[in-house]
């Protein structure tokens, strides 16, 4: 007949041991939960300090006065020709918008119909990608270097 | 309802733009500006991990020139030098060609090519017989009940291009209006004139290979339309079309 050699231990304290072991991991994981999520650092901000070697400083004559004076004037005249470009743009906004206006106009004199019809959102127009102009334009038949790119980006969880 | 005979036939027309595809040449200002940015930049600056090498080697060359010492280092071993690097670095710069900005149509004017002034927005022109003329107008269609007037302009779009060009259309509304009154001659109580409202798209598909260009047709940029349009008719699409 199979029998035991000793007496098995008794559950019970096992079962008390094992619950008091669970109730303090859940105190644990619920105090760190509880604490404020780490910041996470913006790389870009943060010199690294090799860079603040005093070395590393420039050595360039310094600025004359001709030149100061020149860099004052081409500033004052950049902000004239911004200002002048600035105005022509909102100018062309605002003929553009009154075309279009007095379109809607003259459709509304046609038929009520159409008119609702042109006013409706056209829901395939956004998102409106297009890839932007580049110095010159794509050299046809151009094979580029093959390799590969590692991306070494720190990734951050908080 | 019996709607009141309109006395205005309805015409949609479509502005088809092709886009630039390279920059505009930068202004005096802009250039000026752009050096002084650069200079500026490079005043603020520190120096490089690329640049600090070439200085210390700099360094060691005059060193080495001054105390006319052995080479502590084995002969054999070969150092690359951060100049050498930067030489090399030029000679593959000027062995890559890039496609020139001024392209063949541009020197030969072809006017029905789209490589034509690749930093401009082009547009598309048709003759078309208007009437007993035949002019040069930007595409337009009658409109036909039971559809709205962007379908008509995307059809006149399609009876001149084919169905197989892309093309992004700016919203449901018009963007310009063009009214005109028929020639006395044939002018009755119901058909006083016509009304040509303008739609805009941009062109998506870069070739136009499988397009069936039946009529004549003409890619030209704002500047050019004068050349081609009437003066009525030109002031009215003036209005909507940005440089």
């Amino acid at each position: 007949l199979p029998c035991r050699a000793q007496p098995k231990k008794k559950k019970k304290v096992d079962v008390k041991r094992e619950q008091a072991q669970k109730d303090r991991m859940k105190k644990k994981i619920k105090k760190l939960e509880k604490a404020a999520p780490e910041m996470i650092p913006i790389e870009d901000f943060i010199t690294p300090l090799k860079y603040s070697d005093s070395k590393r400083v420039r050595s360039l004559p310094p600025l004359s006065a001709e030149e100061t004076e020149r860099r004052v004037l081409l500033l004052k005249k950049w902000s004239l020709f911004k200002q002048k470009q600035d105005k022509a743009e909102k100018l062309a906004i605002q003929t553009l918008v009154e075309a279009q206006q007095e379109a809607l106009e003259e459709l509304r004199l046609e038929s009520e119909e159409l008119y609702q019809a042109a006013l409706r959102r056209d829901e395939g127009l956004f998102p409106f990608e297009r890839q932007g102009p580049s110095y010159t334009p794509p050299l046809p038949g151009y094979d580029p270097p093959e390799g590969k790119c590692v991306d070494i980006t720190k990734v951050y969880t908080q | 309802t019996a709607a009141a005979p309109r006395p205005w036939k309805l015409f949609g027309a479509m502005c088809l733009l092709r886009l630039p595809r390279i920059t505009q040449p930068l202004e005096k200002e802009e250039e000026e500006m752009a050096a002084l940015m650069g200079q500026i930049e490079l005043e603020k600056s520190h120096y490089s991990d690329h640049e600090m090498r070439k200085l210390e080697e700099e360094e060691q060359l005059r060193r080495r020139k001054e105390s006319m010492y052995d080479d502590d280092e084995a002969p054999g071993k070969t150092v690359i030098m951060a100049q050498d690097l930067e030489e090399k670095w030029e000679k593959k710069l000027l062995q890559f060609k890039a496609a020139p900005r001024v392209t063949d149509a541009d020197k030969n004017n072809t006017r029905t090519s789209l490589n034509r002034k690749l930093d401009t927005n082009l547009m598309l022109l048709v003759k078309q017989k208007i009437g007993n003329q035949e002019l040069w107008l930007l595409p337009q269609a009658e409109w036909q009940p039971g559809e709205t007037l962007r379908g008509t302009a995307e059809r006149a779009m399609a009876t001149v291009l084919g169905d197989h060009i892309q093309a992004k259309i700016l919203g449901n509304a018009p963007h310009g209006i063009y009214k005109y009154k028929f020639p006395r001659a044939i002018r009755t109580e119901d058909n006083v004139g016509a009304k040509v409202f303008f739609f805009k798209a941009f062109l998506q598909s870069s070739d136009l290979s499988r397009a069936d260009l039946k009529e004549n047709f003409l890619w030209v940029t704002k500047q050019e339309l004068g050349d081609y349009l009437k003066s009525e008719y030109l002031k009215k699409v003036n209005r909507f079309l940005l440089d």
